[in-house]
């Protein structure tokens, strides 16, 4: 070989290199900045200090908070008592005006540490009453009804919420009671269920309402109504998202290791996804998460999942893990709070220590440089909680 | 005959010294929790001023182990009462069932319809039609997992869930079914 034709192959090879080097580099830059601009990772989310402004209307107390941090006296405390994370605190009406949000009036202090017997509390005292009021953007505050909880708000201003059969929470009673739907907020109750139960309202897909009736050991069926009495069993479990147009729901199995995505009009399943057997596996999920686009966003055993949904397909997109020290036990509610699905707001519930109570905090991350900030803690008895609907994100029902 | 006498008079005697309540100690449970799926229920029974005997078996409860998660997290810590018991219980759950009180957790969030249970039938069988997870039968260590509740193993023989049954009502010599009230039966820790 011929030192000009060795010189040829030499150049030749090294442009060869080059343009694969810069083929890859393309595919590489191309992958990390394609469509929304990266790729989201799985791993640790790094979090730190300092969330100044949260990204939305939440309540906390018996306040009502902008985003840039004006308050608004509500009319009573805000508390979940009645609905823990299965349906939100506080819901804003479709035309931003109203805010409805659960409260909780205490009959009798119960000292969780004892029994009801220890305390004296018989079958059957009352200990509370769950009420709903609702808050509009001129400040003033109403009750929208005595013994109820958990809202909706449909496009339309109807207002969907459980009305109890009785108002008083009692000690070792099931709480039952009617679905229920109120033409604005001071038109007559249409109840939509026929049998009382213990229900809890989720969400409206469209004109259909979606909701819960929890059975014996905390068993979770989710139904849709099509109208009043018309009553269709979704799935077993609970609801982690609606679609952005509330054709979809992604729905959880109880043991909380399946997803499917169900057509609400139908019930068909669409996709389904078993988060043991994904990559990387996990132990769980749980209910409440935010969908936009083609994201879904759930609580994970591990911190936060987001799912990719396609036509016929489900996939686990990405897993960002919490350091288990830090969130013993996790997240929830998180909500895709920018229109790309890439930024999420959570609440993180810290349980109560041998010497400190209970507090929660916002924690707003960024799912593609995985960091997060964490927002100052409040007592987790105040319920800190972003207001659903406020967003920014052109979001699914919670 | 004055040796049968003797005897019998021995018996008698010996019988009489046994304490009315030897087969009726005052008798409760301890669920210590540890982990979603490997937590320990203890049975424990005083036979005695200050003599405690005590049997202990696997347990679950919840999915996560935060109990302010309805349907999803562990039970929340403190005293229970227990509020019915039932043999052939037919529901969601079925089988050997222990009805709890309703309890609030640390952030307010009551966690209701609680039991100590496992998965079997009404008829305290085992129903396994699938190759899947199927309610009341239990196939391994997820069956632990529960929305809240206490979950005790029902393989092999005899079961944990028989034990614990069999326990109660041998320690206890409560042999109610159906709704009534004992008292701090329970007590969760952790």
């Amino acid at each position: 070989m011929s030192g000009i034709s060795r010189s040829k192959r030499r150049k030749g090879l090294t442009l060869a290199f080059v343009a694969a080097i810069s083929s890859a580099g393309a595919l590489t830059i191309l992958g990390t900045f394609g469509a929304h601009g990266a790729v989201p990772r799985t791993g640790p989310l790094s979090v730190h200090a300092g969330l100044q402004k949260s990204p939305g209307t939440f309540v906390r107390g018996d306040g009502l908070f902008t985003g840039s941090g004006a308050r608004s006296q509500l009319g009573a405390s805000v508390s979940g008592a009645m609905i823990g994370p299965l349906s939100p605190v506080a819901v804003r009406s479709s035309d931003g005006k109203l805010v409805a949000y659960n409260t909780w009036q205490e009959l009798r202090a119960v000292d969780a540490d004892q029994s009801f017997s220890g305390q004296g509390i018989a079958d059957g005292d009352a200990l509370g009453i769950p009420s709903l009021r609702v808050h509009d953007d001129a400040g003033k505050d109403l009750l929208l009804a005595r013994g109820a909880y958990s809202a909706a708000w449909r496009h339309d201003g109807a207002i969907a919420f459980v009305e109890g059969v009785d108002p008083s929470f009692r000690a070792d009673r099931t709480y039952t009671g009617q679905v229920v739907v109120r033409r604005g907020i001071h038109g007559p109750d249409i109840a939509w269920t026929t049998e009382p139960a213990h229900y809890v309202v989720y969400s409206w897909a469209g004109d259909r309402l979606i909701f819960y009736r929890i059975g014996l050991a905390e068993k979770a069926e989710l139904l849709v109504a099509d109208g009043p009495g018309r009553i269709r069993r979704l799935a077993d479990g609970s609801a982690i998202a609606l679609s952005p147009d509330a054709t979809r729901i992604a729905v959880l199995s109880q043991h909380a290791t399946n997803v499917r995505v169900l057509d609400v009009a139908t019930g068909s399943e669409q996709s389904w996804l078993d988060v043991t057997t994904a990559t990387p596996p996990l132990a769980w999920l749980a209910y409440s998460g935010s969908w936009v686009g083609d994201h879904v966003v759930a609580p994970a055993s591990a911190g936060l999942a987001v799912l990719h949904v396609g036509s016929r397909s489900l996939e686990l997109e990405q897993v960002l893990s919490l350091d288990h020290a830090d969130f013993p036990v996790g997240v929830q509610e998180p909500r895709f709070v920018d229109a790309d699905g890439n930024e999420i707001t959570a609440t993180a519930d810290i349980p109560p220590a041998k010497s400190t109570a209970g507090v929660s905090f916002f924690l707003q991350c960024h799912r593609i440089a995985r960091t997060c900030e964490r927002g100052e803690p409040a007592p987790a008895k105040d319920w800190l909680r972003l207001v659903d609907g406020t967003a920014a994100a052109k979001e699914g029902g919670h | 005959m004055k040796v049968r006498a003797a005897i019998a008079a021995a018996v008698l005697a010996v019988t009489l010294m046994i304490p009315a309540n030897a087969f009726a100690y005052l008798t409760w449970f301890e669920f210590t929790r540890q982990s979603n799926i490997s937590s320990t229920l203890t049975m424990a029974w005083q036979y005695g001023p200050g003599y405690y005997g005590t049997q202990s078996w696997r347990a679950g409860s919840g999915v996560s182990t935060d109990a302010c998660w309805i349907g999803h997290g562990w039970l929340p810590t403190g005293y229970y009462d227990l509020k019915g018991h039932w043999d052939n219980y037919n529901g969601a759950i079925a089988g050997r069932v222990f009805y709890l009180q309703n309890k609030p957790c640390w952030n307010g969030t009551w966690r209701t319809e609680l039991f100590v249970h496992s998965e079997e039938t009404a008829g305290q069988g085992q129903y396994c039609p699938t190759a899947g997870d199927d309610p009341y039968c239990w196939e391994g260590d997820y069956d632990y997992y529960s929305n809240g509740c206490i979950k005790v193993s029902r393989a092999a023989y005899p079961s944990d869930l028989r034990l614990v049954h069999d326990g109660w009502h041998g320690k206890s010599g409560d042999y109610r079914h159906g709704y009534f009230t004992i008292n701090n039966w329970l007590y969760v820790r952790g």
